[in-house]
């Protein structure tokens, strides 16, 4: 019955529950954005707030209202009826806890976290959780960061980066073999940049400027050179070049980009230079005492010494 | 004066002093300052010898005397320094040095002066001079002027300087009471005329031994210089200045580290600036004196010929570079410039550090290290995350760091109970205290590497001495004309496979003194960063 062209208000029995219910659903559908306890109250004056109650609970327990919660207070909005149907035949815990695994968005949540926020006994929520699994509702998803840790979320979500690990886990393996190739391939680039500016004997500085090479230069390489199943970004090639510069091999300087420059982020650009290293490997570590496994515990006369040291005898016979 | 220190300080005085002198010295370094009576009665050697080893210590400088601490009247105290004996080991970089800087003549005075501790200008330019003679052809020898003139050299650009003026001072008695003057630290020398050369009356040529009994001969001779001729300079003794020789090493460091991460033009411009500062600069300044960029220009080697503007792209590149070798000071005469030398070691020593990382535990482990230099303080994860190495092994190799030392644990608790679940646990790596312990380190390492040494010779001493014997028959032989025959017949005496131990023996020592002093550069290194964050005395 449309109530929405017919400005009758039809007087409402308010004793009896299910036309109490019946009358909230329809002012549901009047407000698809939900209402407030608020409008119920005006629609139905003489309702006690004891029956509105019971009303709305029995109707979320039913599963045909949603109960939401924004700045000014609680709002009740129709559920839709596809929605609705998934339920069908779940009890209200099952429902309880896929609001909550619902809620968790694509991060997902880990079963400890449904109990706190359910308050329910771990037997029962895991009944639960195989359940809604069996039905397809929802899924696990291994955790990268514990690998004994498996969080659930909604089966038709994408799981997010942060548990996946993103570009550089593939079913939650870290792939160094993988980060050690474009490793490699970056540096052997800035590198090869520089000596072609070495070579080209121009003016020092125009020299230094042109051994420079930007991350968005070094992320078009590498996208080029596809050596990469995943799409990589200009994010995750500056975390290989900054690997780059722990190992001493590269050196970075900023700076200010015009906007709108191809590869500029918030008006800087990063810039990546291939370097060399300042020493040559220092005198201690050419001697076999420098490496030595055990020279803490070598002392003249006791049973590691430089007298009968077998590393000393296998490096002087080198 | 760490065990470590006294170790090696023991073994260089035994190898250059002798046993007694090895004895005195390493009881000095770990009892402090000592009177001559508790000297004797401590280490139960005689009187005579004791002094003749405070004498020896005293000629060389590794000790000191004061009066006593009761006061001007109580027995004179003895001190040892092992920095100065530490410096024996670097006795052959200083001849290398001087060597390269004022050729033969050079690393002959010094290889004497370092020989004999202190000594006269004139006994040196003689003594000089008959060693350079020797060595020459028939009929020519060496002018006492040349050795002179190269001499003087040496003193203008400071690597040798007076002695400061203690009275009693290389003298045989030493027990006497001496007037002992400035509180004595003889490497800084703030007196006046530390520098000046004496007038000296010296001519002559250098004088050739005669081969044979060249021994008994020279004592002789000896003997004769000590007592005639005076020339003029007498109680003037000079000794070498090793901190001059540092200057020069910590400079040539400088200017290789910026050759490889530059190019040979910017090594250049940093060789002449630091050449223009050598005098000006204080031992323990921060930086050199600012220079112009015109007065860089006209001190350039000719060779170099860059025009003006190319010179200052130069030196602004040098500024720009993140190791911050040379800094800008100013803007007047074409901009001043001046080179940061605290930096620049601090620089090298870390990476010396980085260095000692990477060959011992592996490049990742480097790239660790390097990381938490670079971020200070880390969480276990962040670590992971930038170093982008798997989760169990950065765990692995952080363990292994931490262990040996190179890595420290922060705690910041969130609690005030310090639970463990409630820790923040943070990795971090401490510049400085890290290269003091890899300076113990090196200098254990060295001391192994002696004690290596001397036990291949001890090993292998029946060997040498049956093969010195028969070098001795055979120089004889020769010299008083025996034929072929016999000389074969005498070196047949030695069987090939003793010929080829002693080959490899040859080839063992030689390893072991090379590794010697590679190990001394790093702890050249270590040493000029650590004192140069020494906060001066005030």
């Amino acid at each position: 019955m449309k109530m929405a062209e017919v400005k009758v208000k039809k007087e409402t029995n308010l004793s009896d529950p299910a036309e109490v219910e019946n009358r909230i659903k329809e002012l549901c559908q009047q407000f698809p954005h939900g209402i407030t306890d608020q409008v119920i109250q005006n629609d139905l004056p003489h309702l006690e707030p004891q029956q509105r109650a019971m009303a709305i609970n029995k109707l979320l327990s039913l599963g045909q209202l949603d109960l939401l919660r924004n700045s000014s207070g609680l709002l009740y909005r129709l559920k839709d009826t596809q929605s609705a149907s998934k339920m069908k035949g779940s009890d209200n815990q099952e429902k309880l806890v896929y609001q909550i695994i619902e809620d968790a968005g694509n991060k997902g949540i880990w079963s400890r976290d449904i109990r706190f926020k359910s308050n329910l006994p771990l037997t029962e929520i895991n009944k639960i959780l195989k359940n809604l699994e069996s039905k397809k509702l929802i899924k696990a998803v291994k955790s990268v960061a514990a690998s004994k840790k498996k969080v659930y979320m909604l089966y038709n979500l994408q799981p997010d980066r942060s548990v996946t690990g993103g570009a550089w886990y593939s079913d939650q393996d870290f792939e160094s073999e993988f980060v050690e190739v474009l490793n490699q391939q970056c540096f052997k680039f800035l590198q090869s940049k520089a000596e072609a500016a070495r070579d080209s004997k121009q003016s020092p500085m125009v020299q230094r400027n042109s051994s420079f090479a930007t991350s968005h230069e070094v992320w078009k390489y590498i996208c080029e050179l596809g050596i990469s199943k995943v799409d990589l970004s200009m994010d995750d090639i500056e975390t290989i070049l900054n690997t780059l510069i722990y190992d001493g091999k590269v050196e970075m300087t900023v700076i200010a980009a015009k906007e709108g420059t191809v590869g500029s982020v918030d008006g800087q650009m990063k810039l990546y230079r291939g370097v060399n290293p300042i020493i040559q490997p220092t005198g201690l570590v050419k001697t076999p005492c420098g490496l030595c496994p055990v020279f803490d515990d070598c002392h003249e006369g006791g049973e590691i010494s430089p007298s009968n040291c077998i590393y000393m005898t296998e490096w002087l016979d080198f | 004066m760490t065990a470590q220190e006294v170790r090696l300080c023991g073994l260089l005085l035994r190898e250059h002093f002798g046993e007694v002198v090895e004895k005195v010295g390493t009881h000095l370094l770990r009892s402090g300052a000592q009177n001559l009576r508790t000297i004797i009665h401590e280490t139960g050697i005689s009187l005579d010898l004791v002094k003749k080893s405070l004498c020896v210590l005293v000629q060389h400088g590794a000790c000191v005397f004061s009066s006593g601490r009761k006061g001007p009247g109580s027995p004179t105290e003895y001190q040892a320094s092992s920095d100065r004996i530490l410096r024996i080991l670097r006795y052959p970089r200083y001849i290398y040095t001087a060597k390269t800087l004022y050729g033969d003549t050079g690393e002959i005075i010094i290889e004497e002066l370092l020989q004999r501790g202190h000594m006269t200008m004139s006994s040196n330019v003689k003594t000089v001079a008959d060693r350079l003679t020797q060595n020459m052809e028939e009929g020519r020898s060496m002018d006492y002027s040349e050795v002179s003139s190269a001499f003087s050299n040496l003193v203008e650009t400071h690597f040798l300087q007076r002695c400061p003026p203690l009275a009693g001072l290389g003298t045989t008695d030493a027990s006497t009471p001496a007037t002992p003057a400035t509180p004595a630290n003889p490497t800084t020398p703030s007196f006046p005329d530390c520098y000046k050369v004496p007038h000296m009356t010296l001519i002559g040529r250098g004088k050739r031994q005669l081969s044979s009994e060249d021994g008994e001969e020279q004592r002789n001779a000896k003997k004769a210089k000590l007592d005639s001729d005076t020339h003029g300079d007498e109680g003037i003794y000079w000794q070498v200045n090793f901190e001059r020789f540092h200057l020069h090493f910590r400079d040539q460091a400088i200017i290789s580290a910026v050759a490889n991460k530059l190019d040979q033009t910017s090594s250049e411009i940093v060789r002449t600036m630091l050449r223009m500062s050598e005098v000006t600069t204080s031992p323990t300044a921060t930086c050199t004196k600012p220079l112009s960029a015109n007065e860089i220009f006209r001190s350039l080697p000719s060779s170099y010929n860059i025009p003006r503007p190319i010179l200052d792209q130069y030196l602004t590149l040098l500024v720009d570079d993140p190791m911050e070798f040379v800094g800008k000071a100013g803007e007047s005469g074409g901009g001043m410039y001046v080179v940061n030398l605290h930096r620049a070691l601090a620089n090298l020593a870390r990476a010396t550090l980085e260095s000692v990382v990477q060959e011992r535990f592996g490049s990742r482990s480097a790239r660790i290290f390097r990381l938490l230099l670079r971020k200070r303080h880390l969480e276990q994860k962040q670590v992971e995350d930038f170093a982008m190495i798997p989760a169990k092994e950065a765990k692995d190799m952080l363990y292994t760091l931490l262990s040996q030392n190179l890595v420290q644990l922060q705690e910041i608790p969130k609690t005030p109970d310090y639970a463990p679940s409630r820790t923040f646990y943070l990795y971090t790596v401490n510049q400085l205290p890290t290269a003091r312990m890899l300076l113990q380190n090196c200098y254990k390492t060295v001391a192994n590497l002696i004690e290596r040494r001397l036990y291949e010779t001890k090993e292998s001493k029946r060997l040498l001495e049956k093969s010195q014997r028969i070098e001795a028959i055979l120089a004889s032989l020769q010299a008083s004309g025996a034929e072929p025959e016999q000389l074969t017949e005498v070196e047949e005496m030695i069987t090939a496979p003793e010929k080829q131990q002693l080959e490899a023996l040859r080839l063992h020592i030689n390893k072991l003194d090379s590794a010697e002093n590679q190990v001394d550069e790093t702890i050249f290194l270590l040493e000029s960063y650590v004192n140069s964050t020494a906060t001066p005395a005030s």
